[in-house]
């Protein structure tokens, strides 16, 4: 009964933040109340952190908690409150600078809404409501031409994954006959459909989960959505991209099917390369980082088709705070003069590479069973091997640089295990595909890495070429979702600077 | 039919007479690349106008041209005015007297009196009432005497969706080519140069049609040659050309800038803008060809003759019978003046009006009687940057204890380019518009550096793992999970404790970037194999480098016994225009090494000799230490301080008292004009301390913004007197400088320097969008040589919004034009007229404005074109 009360608590403080939202907007609330706004962000997060640790799992209502609900209650207003305190000087001065406010706290507490709710009508109207918050948030600046174009097309492609979820849900609801998702989700109930009924609702939720994780086909949308002021960026990139991954652990019964996780994993990886490819071939940062996150959001669909739903979570979140500090910290990127230049040496620094198959070797062998472990590997093997090839860059203090990179690296690494043996009690139950499928994954990554090593050899060569152009127009954005110059400020302009 | 009327006449081809033909391509690029400036990066950002090639013609007369040929507004719209004159900065009283002298001195083609009524209505209304446009009868009357015909037009601008086509793929080449330095996969074949890049791609490009592809298959392979055959087949006439390439150039100022600024250092700037053209007309014929040929359009502007017919009508008392007797010519005339009048000239008066008004009060201030007494002997004397932010932190020192301040320009006359200790680069730290003479080396003996080499590479070594494995196909998908704790506690605490936080960083980057004592190359020895350039000085350069300042700056007798130099350098976190705030004296860079090197030299003993043999004495007890001003928080920051004799450890230690006043006074001030969340805070040298560090602070200072005039003369004038931070210092004794030479230099250098400053933001006020860079929050950093806006734009040039307007509803730098205001008698200025072409012309035709005070008689002279005209008969 007691752990009843968590649930309310933390509703109760949403509901106060959603209050002084709304609040705020009113023209007679003195502008410093903002400060006050901001620092009520935290109360849903200290209200889950007291759940989590006082209540573990708990229902109450239609509401659902358990560990990952929790985890990413808390995750969520630790972020809005950064990224809205970051925007209390940032955006000061902007024509709509209270309707951010308001905007990113509905946006992010509706969200928030959707992973505590255990009723999959509620999963289904909380959907949407955080991506239809983002085009609002993206049309804010009504008068400027491009960010108008590319909040229409967003308005497009989300409404599409949220038909395709309402779709799976009332599908899935009138089925099953319950409308509560854990026992609509169960074994027995799940036995009763059809294996076409669950091939469509599994290729729904796929659909649903990969628009707004920019993933292709489906990454227009995130390419052109630079037009957002960096704090919406931040929220965009830190936290409605992972929706994806959430809903697919949510849903995450449903999938028992190779080919289901194949398909999943085809779109991933495919996302992965081009996504990386545009970050590497583009020169503006904001784009840089667009493509990092349709790459990083690819990793984490690629977990949850290896079944690594607790991997997925923790990469979410991580990413989450790594790529919300990159946007908010866009504007350190421009080269200082009279900085101490870097060493150009061509030599490189042999035992990379042995290093690097040692350590990913050492690194799986801890837990070979553990799903997508095996690709963690890798991608550790190659972090080893990068870093281990910088000591040709420096020459006096590298040792201890690289003595600082390994001490970080494993602090970050003890963060991630603790995070996923946090998460791992509730994971029993979860379709894992075949050892092969991980193998071949593993092999792919690395023909993958392989062949881009060999391009990066041939620049010049036919096929570079037009694998190069291929990814700068997958990059680019459509004319209409930019302009030559932003033409509104004019406009602010002429109508007049009022001298209020 | 009215002269001033038909600024177009050059442009449109129709009354030039036949004969330019064989004029070859090079000479039509360079006549159009005039009206684009060349971009520096950001790196190192360089306030530059954006008019330099324009300065020819009057304001007024550009203005005319750019409105009417690419819709660009060199005036503030009349709502910045009206704002301006709510908040009293327009005396009415000064719009009436600038109108009266137009009419006087303007042709008009109607009497005095129904012009002058015409045009103050004009002065006051954007439109006509919409009553005046219903009259049936109108349009056809406008027809028929429409007159104006329309600019000449590229033909992709013609075609909707094309325009907009060309841009983004112009864009696309540029950044993807003058970018490519910071990409991972950089542009193949850039060694080709822009041209050679773009035709070797060009065939590869999905983001061209299979047909529009094809149609480049045997497109010639030198740019040149690719112009030309573009111009062809696109069918511009030979007159049209330069007019042609000039609105391509406009389409995009900034990368057309950025063209010039990359080619000019590779020494052949024709050929980048060559390259630059056939690029984007090439893609133009591409997108264009099958509309082909385009219709001509109509040459007359119908919508502009009604509404000025009506303006005719409406407030002219005209009735249509008076219209209709008019002859063709003179309905033609009338419309034309009028249009100009609505257009400029109004704009124009309006703006001298605000100007004007600065000046009077200026003027006042600065006239004023005080009671000085001069007899006290400074203890300290300070140099600093005439920077307009130095003019409030020196009035507060100067009051706060026995000071001498005195201002010249933050590069302190040496022409050197600096290398920083370990730096692979050299920075040329002096104004853009003077060329290094010498390279200055940082070094440090190889023990001494170790520790500190160390300590930097090791924490360089963190920052470059995390940026490869960033660019790694594979180990950046781990990236998160291995950085994303330590940024997110980095995150966090930054956002709970934004200041604490922020210093925490800023101490750890100084820490690791804390150089040990550091030796500067001032003697002769070799040059420097990549420029060219001498390491160091002769003793004869050194000599007379620091001879040329204390004279220019009229000190050079009762030197106190410590004297400052006081370079300046901006402190902000997290702000792509950091160098937008540094010493735009120094090539937009800290003027730390500047003032250092000025101390050394003046500190030498051969140096001292050396002056005392030019009638220089500096006493043996005097020394010359190097500081710096940090403009964000209004401190002085000691760089070189040598041991001190006893009368200078005095003076030292006073003013080391006197400065903790002096900041907080200057930091009070400087709060109560920047914009903050709520109240104005309490303790306004946290709060500066704050904006320093804190990574979300959009507007961390104010920079130069509100800067209005340049007074060169002797501190005497305005000591004690609050200038508001608007106005540059220059001090200069024209009883120092009998041939007028120190003053030539000072207007050659420095006022030039100011004068870039002043249309840079003046610039980036009157068109934030164009001239300016927009909004900070939604630019993306390109290349690490510029910004864009959004998903992609021009590489913007000038100031972002933040910098000067308060928000989004309220302006705050006040765009007027730089008034240069010099203490001499009135022959030294006829006689700088006479000698600098240059700077004449920037008068004449309303680049700056010049006054002067006698310092005789005190009296105040504007130098305006009548003025001038009299100068220029003599």
């Amino acid at each position: 009964m007691a752990a009843q009360w968590f649930i309310w608590g933390w509703l109760a403080a949403v509901a106060i933040v959603f209050i002084s939202a709304a609040a705020w907007l009113h023209p007679r609330m003195p502008e410093r109340y903002v400060h006050v706004h901001v620092w009520l962000l935290l109360l849903p997060g200290a209200a889950a952190a007291a759940g989590w640790i006082g209540a573990g799992n708990a229902e109450a209502g239609p509401w659902r908690f358990d560990a990952v609900s929790w985890l990413v209650a808390v995750y969520i207003s630790l972020l809005s409150w950064a990224i809205q305190r970051f925007a209390v000087r940032y955006l000061h001065g902007d024509r709509a600078y209270r309707r951010y406010f308001s905007l990113l706290t509905w946006t992010v507490s509706a969200a928030s809404l959707t992973w505590a709710s255990g009723d999959m009508r509620l999963v289904a109207v909380c959907w949407g409501l955080p991506l239809m918050g983002l085009v609002a948030l993206t049309a804010l600046k009504k008068e400027w031409r491009p960010a108008q174009f590319v909040a229409r097309q967003m308005a497009v492609v989300f409404s599409l994954s949220w038909l395709a979820v309402v779709i799976a849900a009332v599908w899935l609801g009138t089925a099953a006959g319950e409308w509560q998702l854990a026992s609509a989700l169960s074994a027995e109930r799940l036995a009763r459909l059809d294996a076409w009924e669950k091939a469509v609702m599994n290729g729904l939720l796929i659909l649903a989960a990969i628009i707004p994780a920019g993933q292709w086909p489906f990454h227009r949308w995130l390419m052109e959505s630079a037009v957002t002021p960096t704090p919406v960026s931040a929220v965009m990139h830190a936290g409605l991209v992972n929706a994806g991954g959430l809903l697919l652990w949510r849903f995450s019964p449903l999938f028992h099917e190779t080919w289901a996780h194949v398909a999943l994993f085809l779109i991933a990886f495919a996302s992965i390369l081009i996504g990386t490819g545009i970050s590497l071939v583009h020169v503006d940062y904001k784009r840089q980082l667009v493509g990092s996150t349709m790459a990083q959001m690819g990793v984490m669909l690629v977990q949850c088709a290896l079944g690594a739903y607790g991997a997925a979570v923790v990469h979410l979140v991580l990413h989450g705070l790594f790529k919300a500090t990159l946007f908010l910290q866009s504007g350190s990127v421009v080269p200082r003069v009279g900085r101490a230049g870097l060493r150009k040496t061509g030599s490189s620094w042999p035992g990379g590479i042995i290093l690097g198959v040692l350590l990913g070797w050492a690194f799986w062998q801890a837990a070979p069973h553990e799903p997508a472990r095996l690709l963690s590997a890798l991608l550790l093997g190659a972090s080893a091997a990068v870093a281990w090839g910088r000591l040709a860059d420096f020459r006096e203090g590298r040792w201890m640089g690289l003595a600082a990179v390994a001490v970080l690296a494993f602090g970050s690494e003890t963060v991630r295990h603790q995070f996923l043996t946090l998460l791992g009690q509730g994971e029993a139950t979860v379709f894992v595909p075949p050892a092969a499928f991980e193998w071949t994954v593993g092999v792919l990554f690395a023909m993958a890495a392989l062949t881009a090593a060999w391009l990066a050899n041939r620049r010049t060569s036919a096929l570079a070429v037009r694998v190069y152009m291929h990814l700068v127009h997958l990059g680019e954005p459509r004319p209409a979702a930019m302009e030559a110059h932003p033409r509104y400020l004019a406009s602010y302009l002429k109508e007049g600077m009022a001298h209020e | 039919m009215s002269k001033s009327a038909m600024p177009l006449e050059r442009l449109t081809g129709e009354s030039k007479p036949t004969g330019a033909e064989a004029r070859p391509l090079a000479m039509l690029v360079s006549e159009a690349a005039k009206a684009v400036a060349p971009l520096w990066p950001i790196s190192a950002f360089i306030a530059r106008h954006p008019w330099m090639g324009l300065e020819e013609q009057t304001f007024a007369d550009a203005a005319d041209r750019l409105q009417q040929a690419h819709g660009i507004d060199l005036y503030p719209p009349m709502a910045v005015f009206h704002a301006a004159m709510a908040k009293g900065e327009i005396d009415l009283v000064f719009v009436e007297r600038r109108l009266q002298r137009w009419l006087d001195n303007k042709p008009l083609p109607v009497r005095r009196q129904e012009a002058e009524r015409m045009c103050r209505a004009l002065l006051w209304n954007e439109t006509v009432p919409n009553e005046a446009l219903r009259l049936p009868e109108l349009a056809e009357l406008a027809h028929a005497a429409a007159w104006r015909p329309a600019a000449v037009r590229t033909a992709g601008a013609a075609l909707h969706g094309v325009s907009q086509r060309l841009d983004q793929q112009t864009v696309k080449w540029c950044k993807l080519f003058y970018g490519s330095n910071t990409a991972p996969w950089a542009l193949p074949h850039c060694e080709l140069g822009f041209y050679g890049a773009w035709r070797r791609l060009i065939a590869a490009d999905p983001a061209l049609s299979k047909e529009e592809r094809k149609r480049l298959a045997d497109w010639p392979h030198d740019g040149e040659e690719a112009l030309r055959q573009a111009l062809m087949k696109l069918g511009v006439q030979e007159e049209e050309t330069a007019a042609y390439l000039e609105a391509h150039l406009l389409a995009l100022p900034g990368w057309a800038g950025m063209v010039v600024w990359q080619s000019r250092r590779t020494g052949d700037e024709l050929r980048g803008l060559i390259d630059y053209l056939a690029v984007r007309l090439s893609l133009e014929w591409t997108l264009v060809a099958p509309y082909l040929p385009l219709e001509r359009e109509d040459h007359a502007d119908i919508g502009a003759a009604l509404s000025l017919l009506a303006a005719w009508l409406h407030w002219g008392g005209m009735t249509l019978e008076d219209w209709r007797n008019l002859s063709g010519k003179e309905q033609r005339a009338w419309l034309a003046f009028i249009d100009r009048f609505w257009r400029i000239d109004r704009c124009h008066l309006w703006l001298e009006a605000w100007e004007d008004t600065y000046e009077a009060k200026l003027k006042e201030a600065v006239l004023a009687h005080q009671p000085m007494d001069e007899t006290k002997k400074a203890a300290a004397q300070l140099l600093f940057c005439i920077d307009v932010r130095s003019e409030p932190f020196r009035r507060h020192l100067e009051a706060a204890g026995p000071f001498e301040t005195y201002g010249c320009a933050g590069f302190f006359g040496l022409p050197i380019q600096t290398r920083a200790l370990d730096s692979d680069d050299a920075h040329p730290s002096c104004p853009a518009i003077v060329a290094p003479q010498h390279e200055i080396n940082e070094t440090a003996a190889l023990e001494a550096a170790r520790p500190y080499r160390r300590r930097r590479d090791a924490f360089r070594f963190v920052g470059q793992t995390f940026k490869k494995i960033k660019q790694h196909m594979l180990a950046g998908l781990l990236l998160p999970e291995m950085s994303g704790p330590w940024l997110g506690l980095h995150t966090f605490a930054r956002s709970a404790a934004p200041a604490w936080a922020g210093r925490v960083v800023r101490q750890a980057e100084a820490a690791a970037e804390h150089k040990p004592k550091t030796d500067l190359s001032l003697h002769r020895h070799g040059k420097d194999e990549s420029s060219g350039l001498p390491i160091g000085f002769t003793t004869e350069e050194q000599v007379q480098y620091v001879k040329q300042l204390l004279v220019n700056i009229g000190l050079t007798s009762s030197f106190a016994p410590l004297v400052v130099v006081c370079g300046h350098e901006s402190e902000t976190a997290n702000n792509p225009y950091a160098s937008a705030l540094d010493c735009g004296a120094c090539g937009g860079a800290a003027g730390a090494f500047n003032a250092r090197v000025f101390a050394a030299l003046a500190n030498l003993p051969e140096v001292r000799a050396g002056l005392a043999a030019e009638g220089i004495n500096i006493p043996d007890e005097t020394v010359f230490v190097a500081a710096e001003h940090i403009t964000t928080v209004d401190e002085v920051r000691w760089l070189d301080v040598p041991p001190l004799p006893a009368a200078a450890e005095a003076a030292f230690r006073q003013l080391k008292q006197a400065l903790g006043e002096a900041s907080r006074r200057a930091n009070a001030e400087r709060m109560a004009k920047l914009p903050h969340v709520g109240q104005t805070p309490r303790d306004p040298v946290a709060e500066a301390q704050r904006r320093a560090v804190d990574w979300s602070e959009i507007r961390p200072e104010w920079g130069l913004a509100r800067n209005a005039a340049f007074l060169i003369g002797r501190r005497k004038l305005t000591k004690g007197k609050d200038l508001n931070g608007r106005v540059f210092l220059h001090s200069y004794d024209w009883r120092e400088d009998p041939t007028g030479e120190a003053l030539a230099g000072i207007i050659a250098g420095p006022a030039t320097v100011g004068q870039w400053i002043n249309l840079q933001y003046y610039a980036s006020t009157v068109a934030p969008h164009y001239y300016g860079s927009g909004d900070k929050t939604t630019q993306t950093v390109t290349g690490g040589i510029g910004v864009m806006q959004g998903n992609g734009s021009d590489l913007l040039a000038g100031l972002p919004w933040q910098s000067v307007a308060a928000s989004d509803r309220e302006l705050f730098h006040a765009p007027l034009r730089l008034l240069v205001i010099i203490e001499a008698p009135s022959y030294y200025i006829e006689q700088l007229l006479d000698r600098n072409e240059e700077f004449r012309r920037k008068v004449q035709n309303g680049w700056l404005r010049l006054a002067s005070i006698d310092p005789d008689s005190g009296a105040w002279v504007n130098w305006e074109a009548g003025r001038l005209a009299s100068v220029q008969q003599r």
